[in-house]
């Protein structure tokens, strides 16, 4: 015997092995990204609403309605009635319906709030020629807990008055708990006005304006006003708290009306310090569809702005609550390229 | 009686607790303010003790109350629950008073955070207040109204209290007033508001500070402005103590009760401006 041991042979690594090491390191790091994306919400949740975001690519296209309105003292009852066919607007004759337009705050020359003209004419077209059964314009103000001077500023208290609607303070209405669908944020049930809960539909009007938190607020950072200021408080910062871009999906996807539609008050926007202390736009537009996210893509567009590098957009996009891509979105109108304006962005926190 | 109390009798629910309407649905902070306003001249009316009573059911295991009785969690009415129960249940003051103590709104703890905030909102965030709800930053209104109930309940001395105080002076907008919380947002002073500024100004006089913030958000309630019988009522409330008849505040408010005897229709209202007038038979 010799104590010289035999030299050993190092093993040598075969090229399936090397395959099966690569793959068994792309699982694991698969893994960890899928972990890392998800341990705050959950894997089920997450593959949910991805599963769901890549169904939404082959679903048909949103439709998008777009009217060249240059001024209030256009014929906006027409521009509506045109918005209204073309978007596919859903059928509400006999409904109970909330509008919902962005009554933030009054700021002297700055164009921050829903023109109420708009209001006007949606609202007249809704009783004399849609046929809804009832019609009122309710907001929970964000920084406020008295709306009535701001509505006398705004010029919506000559409007409820003038026109017989009843104004629902959001804020201050019977409340509903209602449970949250989609898990996004940490909430699993959310206080809701009674009146919206109840509602067969809601109509989001909000105002073409740029956003510091968000970069733009169109149709579903509208949503924030029917959260009940007196459980969340001025300004809902609790439901900030949750994430703004989860928050916003959150209340997309569990909003209780059965039907919605959005009317972006486009005809003079607001650029830079939004939402409150931006500059006017005269963009000319009224954008219109049943597809939130869709006019509010369109409307980001609108601005100048790839929705896609929005966040919260970005976000409910690929959660599926939307169509977010041109090419899913079917426009109709007036085109695009010519409303286009090349909005100062807001300044970023 | 006056047609403001045939109101709020007629408008209480039958649990005892008023909403922000007739016949809405109970809320702590309308009832609460109702019992401030009738308490003091009718403590042993029904009307009263079904509200008391209404109230004191409502108080939640650890001590606070939630907004109204389907609200499973603590928050800001507690303060309003406690300045209205000070006398009647003290004891149920002291459980909801130990509860506000150990609620604070989120403060800014990093450094470099708080420059950033610092330079974006001209606030310190390292100096807080009480918050609307647990888990959020402090706002004007929950703290300057915690302060007040803290007050009642002769509690002025706690830490707390002396942080409070500071946020509130920090909060102010420079041009005078307070508003929700936000002096300055970016690139512009925010708005003040009645409502705000007169809680501020109230929590600050209680705790007998005068500065020049006080002064100028006192010169603010002053200047002309779209009012309206919510906004006139707040600022009738902050004046009366004083006894002098500012603006002729007690007439305007006078002028915008309503036939039913109310303010707006709205029980919360109608308790401000009874406060406000500071006598109940008009």
């Amino acid at each position: 015997m010799t104590d010289q041991a035999t030299p050993q042979k190092s093993p040598r690594v075969s090229r399936r092995t090397l395959l099966r090491l690569g793959l068994l390191g792309g699982i694991v790091a698969s893994g960890a990204i899928i972990y890392d994306r998800t341990k705050e919400v959950g894997v089920a949740n997450w593959f949910k609403w991805m599963l769901r975001g890549q169904t939404t690519r082959f679903a048909p296209a949103s439709r998008v309605a777009l009217v060249s309105v240059p001024s209030y003292d256009d014929d906006l009852l027409r521009a509506i009635h045109s918005l209204w066919q073309n978007a596919n607007a859903p059928d509400l004759q006999g409904a109970n319906v909330v509008v919902k337009p962005n009554i933030v705050e009054f700021v002297p020359d700055r164009p921050c709030f829903t023109n109420p003209h708009v209001v006007r004419a949606l609202i007249q077209y809704l009783r004399d020629t849609v046929q809804v059964k009832s019609v009122v314009i309710a907001e929970g103000m964000t920084f406020r807990r008295d709306p009535q001077a701001t509505l006398i500023q705004t010029g919506y208290r000559d409007l409820l008055d003038s026109q017989h609607i009843d104004f629902v303070d959001l804020n201050y209405d019977d409340l509903v708990l209602i449970p949250l669908r989609g898990g996004y944020a940490k909430l699993d049930k959310l206080f809701m006005a009674r009146t919206v809960v109840q509602a067969d539909a809601l109509i989001s009007v909000p105002k073409l304006k740029t956003h510091h938190w968000t970069q733009i607020s169109g149709s579903i950072k509208n949503l924030f006003g029917i959260v009940p200021g007196i459980k969340y408080g001025f300004p809902k910062n609790t439901l900030h708290i949750q994430g703004i871009d989860a928050f916003l999906a959150e209340l997309l996807d569990s909003l209780p009306t059965p039907k919605r539609f959005a009317l972006v008050d486009g005809i003079v926007g607001l650029q830079g310090d939004g939402p409150l202390f931006g500059t006017s736009v005269a963009s000319g537009a009224l954008i219109g569809g049943s597809d939130f996210l869709a006019v509010d893509a369109t409307s980001a567009r609108l601005m100048g702005f790839d929705p896609a590098t929005i966040a919260y957009l970005s976000f409910i996009a690929w959660a599926g609550l939307g169509q977010l891509d041109p090419n899913k979105i079917e426009l109709r109108g007036a085109s695009l390229n010519s409303l286009m304006r090349s909005y100062e962005p807001a300044p970023k926190i | 009686m006056s047609r403001a109390i045939e109101f709020l009798h007629a408008a209480q629910n039958a649990d005892g607790g008023w909403g922000y309407k007739p016949s809405g649905m109970s809320f702590v902070e309308p009832t609460a303010a109702v019992l401030l306003a009738l308490h003091q001249d009718a403590p042993t009316d029904a009307t009263v003790q079904r509200a008391q009573t209404w109230l004191a059911e409502l108080q939640r295991a650890d001590g606070g109350w939630g907004i109204a009785a389907l609200d499973e969690e603590s928050g800001w009415m507690t303060a309003w629950a406690v300045w209205a129960l000070t006398s009647s249940n003290p004891q149920a003051a002291q459980r909801g008073v130990n509860w506000l103590l150990q609620n604070a709104g989120i403060r800014v703890t990093d450094p470099q955070q708080a420059e950033g905030v610092k330079k974006v909102l001209r606030i310190d965030p390292t100096i807080t207040g009480w918050s609307w709800q647990p888990g959020d930053a402090a706002w004007i209104f929950p703290t300057a109204l915690t302060l007040l109930a803290l007050n009642a309940m002769n509690v002025r001395d706690h830490p707390r209290v002396t942080e409070a105080l500071a946020y509130l002076q920090d909060r102010a907008i420079a041009t005078g007033g307070w508003n929700i919380g936000n002096p300055f947002m970016v690139t512009g002073d925010m708005p003040p508001t009645v409502e705000n500024t007169v809680m501020a100004l109230m929590a600050l006089n209680a705790f007998d500070i005068k500065s020049e913030i006080t002064q100028r958000a006192n010169e603010w309630l002053f200047r002309p402005f779209t009012s309206t019988a919510f906004e006139w009522s707040w600022r009738a409330w902050y004046w009366a103590p004083s006894n002098v008849n500012v603006l002729g505040a007690r007439e305007v408010v006078s002028k915008m009760q309503r036939e039913d005897g109310s303010w707006d229709g709205n029980p919360f209202t109608t308790a401000i401006a009874l406060l406000a007038k500071g006598e109940k038979n008009d």
